[in-house]
């Protein structure tokens, strides 16, 4: 399971709506729960909030990796959300973040989980991607841009 | 003349597309009385990254390493019990470090003829191309490669044979 095969406009909201760092985990998840991909909503944001908690995964240039582990999963999803305002993750660099990939696994699936993070990572490192995302004015822009089309 | 087809490696990683890939290596091996190496990556390397891109704690490294060395013995334990219930015996091969290289090698290793792999993705975006770990042990592995496709016909080959 490629990364690519868990981008669809389904999984992709642009604005998001929420102002603060609770408020994204709950929108986050919450795509995934209206696309119909989890079933658990309470467990999954759990996952990621328990992740959180220890650290943040608010990276550099207004990233962020919001990530869990739980069986309430069968298999990797993914959602993507943009705040083109900046939102306050509790950054490494201080800044606002404006760029989330929320990316939630089941246990016995780790391989492609850290697959998929790790080409998450590989994108975040593209400052020109990153900008042109945040950019993008609806959901199927994104698609492509991540298609590199 | 010799046989074509000696030594069959297949590539899993827990995914249903590389389960399949192992359901027709199976049979293939089973038609063909070929030898199966069953084999499956612990990718270090990824997480590694993911630890200096700072995505990962400390404690996540040890965790999904440790969720990995699980999953892979589970995986392998897994393809040698359908292996055993068409009559084939498997060599287990768990590598640790980056997949396509370990792929490459342990093809290598055990003198492989061909590799198979499950289905890849449909869409593919150029950076994909670039970082696919199956693709790139596609491109650099120095045997015939097979990709298995059509999941639902590979299971009523293998359901159906010996």
């Amino acid at each position: 399971m490629a990364l690519i095969d868990l981008v669809v406009p389904e999984v992709i909201k642009t604005p998001l709506e929420s102002t603060d760092k609770p408020g994204v985990l709950r929108e986050l998840v919450g795509i995934l729960r209206d696309a119909g991909r989890i079933g658990d909503y309470d467990a999954v944001l759990a996952a990621v909030q328990e992740r959180e908690y220890k650290q943040s995964t608010g990276l550099e240039q207004g990233i962020a990796v919001p990530h869990g582990k739980t069986p309430a999963v069968s298999s990797l999803q993914l959602a993507i959300g943009i705040a083109p305002q900046g939102i306050d993750f509790n950054s490494l660099d201080g800044q606002p973040t404006k760029l989330f990939f929320l990316l939630v696994g089941s246990p016995d699936q780790s391989g492609p989980h850290v697959q998929a993070l790790a080409d998450v990572a590989r994108l975040a490192r593209s400052k020109a991607f990153c900008r042109a995302v945040v950019a993008a004015e609806n959901a199927q822009e994104i698609v492509e841009l991540m298609q590199g089309s | 003349m010799r046989k074509p087809i000696q030594r069959i490696m297949v590539y899993i990683d827990g995914s249903e597309p590389s389960i399949t890939g192992a359901r027709y290596a199976i049979c293939l091996a089973s038609s063909c009385g070929a030898e199966l190496v069953v084999c499956y990556v612990v990718n270090t390397t990824a997480v590694e990254e993911l630890l200096r891109a700072r995505i990962f704690l400390q404690d996540e490294q040890v965790e999904y390493e440790h969720d990995m060395e699980a999953n892979a013995e589970r995986y392998l334990n897994y393809v040698g019990d359908l292996a055993a219930r068409k009559g084939v015996a498997v060599i287990r091969e768990k590598g640790r470090g980056s997949v396509h290289r370990e792929i490459v090698e342990a093809v290598k290793r055990h003198g492989v003829d061909l590799l198979v792999v499950g289905e890849l993705s449909h869409i593919r975006s150029r950076r994909d191309e670039c970082y696919d770990e199956v693709e790139r042990a596609m491109r650099g592995a120095p045997c015939s490669v097979l990709i298995a496709k059509d999941e639902d016909r590979i299971y009523e080959l293998y359901e159906s044979s010996g």
